[in-house]
């Protein structure tokens, strides 16, 4: 079938703009992706295939962010809502990009596209308009944090895009939260540019409600003496993938990332990361973790390249699994590729449940069997939310893990 | 002093198997078609059924195409322009070993098996296999009073084709892959053992593969079976002469362990890996899996692979037996252009399994080295712990180790561990072992080696030393 | 005076207990009555079942009971869950307390400390009147504020994580204290720390088993009877001068009990 039949869009060939017309051209051949590919391949297709099922919503519909007090210092953009912004302060500026910028850089990055490796993100690009296009620079110092929302509302397809340049020099906490109604799905695609000696905090909360659906891409590049530390949480989706894919293009930099996965019932989320070391010194902690109960699976699966360029490289990625239930799944597979000979790599993976010993003496202390797997649970939580900037505590994050979901 | 001395003679060899025997021998025409298959089969005097299960082999194998995703690259191999049967020639029946071709006996001499009776080897029964054929089979009567069988595969079918009807192919169907379809349809030798209910085997028990001729590909099959409380440690070895073409090998080793039966399985395998520029080698392409069917049952592979041109092979155990056990221990070492992927499959099926995983990866030169492997836990798994350990150590800026292992687990009530570390050898350890007076390549060799202590404890003793030698020996000339 | 004390019902009742674990029979058939005001010692060589016992009495799952009864406070407990045990005043103090990676041992204590006093129909504490509570009792094992903050157990030297398990009783309060092996590993200061703390919380209306190797313990704290255990049974009872003579001729002395038996 041929993908601009499955897209159900009232949109005219004629309507479109360039970027989408090349997308969409490259995805003619695919409608979904080769599941024979090893990064579709446990990919479940009809959960997939659904993704498209709702039709192509443009247009901003209204949306409340759902924790109020946004705090004054805080910059809170909304993608698809006229989010005109152009602060420019005494020590830092957040400006929008030209229209010719993000032309010229999302062309740029098309061309590196693979076509299974970046489905989603041309996907992205053959539905994102331009008014859910966001494109930020951001230099100077002190920079407030900030909050940007992407959002699909229900009984439709939504296509939101960001794309930040930090500057050298420059140091921001940034939250991203991707916030799924009911019968949604949303395709977010984010590309950050770190410049040399800049450092970014990054948050990434995404969750649903019943049958949401969400392909999440991110793809970071940075350059050398820049740091990017990343803390991630998915849950509550019918289906959502979180593809991480960074560049170290010159070595020289810190990737920090704790991501987390929760499925229940027959949900299915998964987390593909590809970490590149394309210079030397590059440096990488990475934990990924993942609980699986009722019918679900978790998914995580990572790779480390690391070329020859890349001496001295210092990479480490562990895959901590809880599966809870017996017809849950949990499946795994960490990944090396190196041929520099001077380089610290490991991995480690562990699929189990919650440790008996630990239950049984907190029972003996009378806390009860729930209270216990709560303990347990939000400790496994905690490592994971802790990571995550921006006034998380406003969040409660791990009350409505523990509770709500 | 020996050991030491050992090493630097080592060192300084080249590969020293590589060595053609001159003898004559009877070869079928190249190609691969139904009616070939129906000649070797008929050369071997074969019942019906196995020239049906070759035929349907044959039939699944034409469906199939041949494995890339494991990013090996080679050079497409041209089926039709391999030689499926030579054999040297030799009087029709021989009865005792003095009837065997001399040049023969004296081939396996000089590979270190002797194989008569006043020199063979006194705690090792071996099977001598070249080429497509078995050339004799030491301490056969001996065996017999334990009531241990272990002989030719091809004698096997005609001495005991009950067994073989039962259990062959049960372990890896033909269906299984490429390469075992390949197999099942043009096996020509290989070794079959089966020891009888609560026997202990009395003396380890040896197949030595030698591939003489360089136009034809060898696919021996090799089955194992240890009945209830019974148990065996089997070793495997290989060589070959230096062509400047690639030779296929494609093996199929199944392993069958029943209640409390114990199968040891150690290979050290050192077929010629092509020379410095990858020109000639063998393609090891080997599907080797055991079935632990029995409560209690074990099956451990240990492997020290050194040689071929390009190694495929992925040894594994079927854990369906309560409180079965399987184990895999391997070194691989690759150097010049050699390529190796290799790891194993555990899939845990039924309760309390146990699985033990480690596997230590040398590369040198532009060689590439991947561990793949398989965990699995099954629905019905409970109680079920595996542990993996795979270890990369990269000499030179050239090389390249790669990691993949994939895990599954379908049981909440199951523990599953894998850890994987890549290091070089330390500038400090070289330099304190240097300023003991240690020779540089000598301080290297001792530092592999005890990188791989681990697995080399694992091994019968008369392999844990051959090991040592053989990686002083691939590592010449790889450092500094 | 031992008369005086039975006129009172027995806090724990064992009678004849039977118990495996993965079809491994490791108890068979122990009897053992304690009643309020008593200190029992439990001794034995490794692996004759006496951490097995204790671990029974507080729940364990991992154990099966084959045969017999725990009766506490008159009750037959064998199927309740180990919270309810604990709730109800049965104390384990672990021979190896369990490291909790993440979780705060003051949320840990608070928790737990409410579980009983909920129980008991007693008020719950917020974090601010735990504090108060916990800082009193962190006097009776010496032991500073700072671990309050960090996790349960982890990376808690020997001597801390015994201290941190006698804290626990003296939040708890329980009717009956099992402490295995709560001297080992303890060098001699802590060990005193310890045995006060022991005997701070003891009174007329707990009871104690002691679970030990070791006289020096019993040194500090006298124990009213001493049982040697062997091969999942209680072999020989006597009082506290049993500890002495055992403690001089050694286990081997007892293995003419079992023949005897």
């Amino acid at each position: 079938m041929e993908i601009i039949e499955k897209i159900k869009t009232n949109k005219s060939i004629d309507n479109q703009t360039e970027i989408q017309k090349i997308c969409l051209d490259k995805l003619q051949s695919s409608p979904l992706p080769n599941p024979r590919s090893e990064q579709w391949r446990l990919s479940n297709k009809s959960k997939l295939s659904n993704f498209l099922d709702y039709s192509v919503n443009e247009n901003y519909s209204k949306f409340d962010t759902p924790y109020p007090k946004n705090s004054q210092s805080t910059v809170r953009l909304i993608i698809g809502e006229n989010c005109q912004i152009k602060l420019i302060e005494k020590n830092y500026s957040i400006q929008q990009l030209s229209e010719d910028e993000l032309h010229k850089y999302i062309k740029e990055q098309i061309s590196f596209f693979n076509q299974n490796e970046h489905w989603s993100d041309l996907l992205n690009l053959s539905l994102s308009c331009k008014n859910n296009i966001l494109g930020l620079k951001i230099n100077g110092s002190k920079i407030p944090p900030i909050e940007i929302f992407s959002h699909a509302s229900s009984n439709s397809l939504n296509a939101k895009t960001l794309i930040i340049f930090l500057e050298n020099n420059c140091s921001v906490d940034l939250l991203q939260v991707n916030l799924c109604e009911d019968n949604s799905s949303l395709s977010q695609s984010t590309f950050f540019c770190l410049e040399e000696n800049s450092s970014l905090n990054h948050g990434v909360v995404s969750y649903g409600v019943n049958k949401s659906n969400l392909l999440n891409s991110l793809n970071v590049i940075q350059q050398k003496n820049s740091e990017y530390n990343l803390g991630s949480l998915h849950f509550k989706f019918n289906y959502a993938r979180f593809e991480i894919r960074i560049k170290q293009s010159e070595g020289n930099a810190k990737t920090n990332i704790k991501g987390m996965q929760i499925t229940k019932k027959d949900e299915q989320i998964s987390t593909y990361t590809k970490i590149d070391f394309d210079g030397p010194n590059g440096f990488l902690d990475q934990i990924n973790k993942s609980l699986a109960d009722d019918k679900s699976h978790a998914i995580f699966e990572g790779s480390i390249i690391v070329p020859k360029i890349a001496q001295k490289t210092d990479a480490s990625q562990l895959s901590r699994n809880l599966l809870l239930s017996n017809l849950a799944q949990i499946d795994t597979k960490p990944q090396l590729e190196i041929i520099a000979d001077d380089v610290k790599c490991k991995h480690g993976a562990t699929i189990s449940q919650l440790n008996e010993e630990e239950l049984f003496y907190m029972r003996t202390r009378g806390i009860t069997l729930t209270e216990a797997n709560k303990l347990q649970l939000s400790s496994y939580f905690q490592e994971i939310i802790a990571f995550i900037p921006v006034s998380k505590d406003r969040w409660d994050l791990l009350d409505k893990l523990l509770n709500e979901n | 002093m020996g050991n030491e001395n050992l090493v630097k003679d080592v060192v300084k060899e080249p590969y020293k198997y590589g060595f053609v025997t001159d003898i004559e021998t009877e070869k079928i025409e190249k190609g691969l078609n139904e009616d070939i298959i129906k000649l070797i089969s008929q050369k071997k005097e074969e019942p019906k059924f196995l020239l049906d299960f070759r035929l349907k082999a044959f039939k699944k194998w034409q469906r199939m195409s041949e494995p890339d995703w494991a990013g090996l690259g080679y050079k497409k191999i041209d089926y039709q322009d391999i030689i499926y049967y030579s054999a040297p020639k030799q009087k029709d029946k021989i009865s005792s070993l003095d009837e065997v071709d001399p040049k023969l006996l004296e081939t396996f001499d000089k590979l270190g098996i002797p194989l008569t009776e006043q020199k063979k080897l006194t705690n090792v029964a071996v099977d001598a296999v070249f080429d497509s054929v078995s050339i004799a089979t030491t301490f056969r009567e001996e065996l017999a009073e334990h009531g241990v069988i272990f002989c030719s595969i091809s004698e096997a079918v005609k001495n005991h084709p009950d067994l073989i009807e039962k259990y062959l192919g049960t372990v890896v169907p033909a269906s299984d892959n490429y390469f075992a379809a390949l197999n099942s349809a043009v096996f020509s030798d290989g070794s079959f053992v089966y020891i009888p209910k609560g026997v202990t085997c009395p003396m380890d028990l040896s197949s030595y593969f030698r591939i003489n001729s360089g136009d034809s590909g060898q696919f021996e099959r090799t089955l194992i079976i240890a009945e209830e409380s019974s148990s065996v440690s089997y070793l495997e070895g290989c060589t070959a002469p230096m062509f400047d073409t690639n030779t296929l090998h494609a093996a199929v080793v199944e392993l069958i362990a029943l209640d409390d039966a114990s199968i040891k399985y150690s290979t050290v395998q050192n077929w010629y890996a092509g020379d410095e520029e990858g020109i000639g080698g063998i393609f090891n392409f080997v599907t080797k899996r055991g079935k632990c069917l029995g409560k209690r049952s074990k099956i451990s592979w240990s492997q020290v692979e050194t040689g071929s041109a390009i190694t495929w092979k992925y040894p594994s155990c079927l854990l369906l037996g309560e409180e079965s056990v399987g184990e895999f221990y391997s070194v691989a070492l690759t150097n010049n252009l050699q390529q190796a992927d290799t790891g194993t499959k555990m899939i845990h099926i039924g309760p309390k399994t146990k699985s033990t995983i480690i596997s230590k990866g040398i590369s040198a030169g532009n060689s590439k080295n991947s561990y793949r492997g398989l965990v699995k836990m099954g629905t019905k798994a409970t109680g079920s712990r595996n542990y993996s350990q795979c270890d990369s150590m990269l000499i030179g800026d050239q090389a390249s180790a790669n990691t993949f292992p994939y895990i599954k687990s379908q049981q909440p009530n199951s523990e599953i561990e894998h850890e994987a570390s890549t290091c070089r050898i330390s500038e400090d350890q070289l330099f304190y072992l240097q300023s003991r007076g240690i020779e540089f390549e000598e301080a290297v060799s001792m530092m592999v080696s005890g990188f791989c202590r681990d697995v080399f404890n694992q091994l019968p003793m008369e392999f844990a030393a051959e090991a040592d030698k053989l990686l002083a020996l691939k590592l010449e000339g790889s450092v500094g | 005076m031992q008369s005086k004390m039975k006129e009172s019902d027995p806090i724990l009742e064992v009678e004849n207990l039977s118990a495996s674990t993965d079809n491994l029979p490791i108890l068979k058939g122990v009897s053992l009555t304690v009643y309020p005001g008593e200190i029992h010692a439990i001794m034995g060589r490794n692996g004759c079942g006496k951490s097995t016992l204790s671990k029974i009495i507080a729940g364990d799952p991992s154990y099966n009971i084959t045969k017999g009864d725990i009766k506490f406070l008159g009750e037959n407990i064998n199927s309740l869950e180990p919270e309810e045990r604990s709730q109800s005043g049965i104390f384990l103090g672990f021979q190896y307390p369990i490291e909790i990676p993440g979780v705060s041992n003051l949320e840990f204590l608070r928790v737990s400390t409410n579980a009983r006093r909920k129980f008991l129909n007693k008020e719950e504490l917020d974090t601010f009147d735990f504090e108060e509570l916990v800082k009193e009792k962190l006097e009776i094992v010496k032991m500073d504020h700072a671990f309050l903050s960090r996790s349960v157990n982890q990376g808690f030297s020997g001597g801390e994580k015994k201290r941190n398990e006698i804290l626990q009783m003296a939040l708890l309060e329980p009717k009956i204290a099992i402490l295995d092996e709560t001297d080992s590993g303890l060098d001699i200061d802590a060990l005193r720390i310890v045995a006060s703390g022991i005997k701070k919380i003891s009174n007329a209306q707990t009871g104690i088993i002691l679970i030990t190797h070791y006289q020096r313990l019993l040194d500090e704290i006298k124990p009213n009877y001493v049982h040697v255990m062997s091969n999942g049974q209680i072999i020989k009872t006597g009082e506290s001068d049993l500890a002495l003579e055992l403690d001089k001729k050694g286990y081997e002395w007892t293995d003419n009990f079992i023949k005897e038996t």
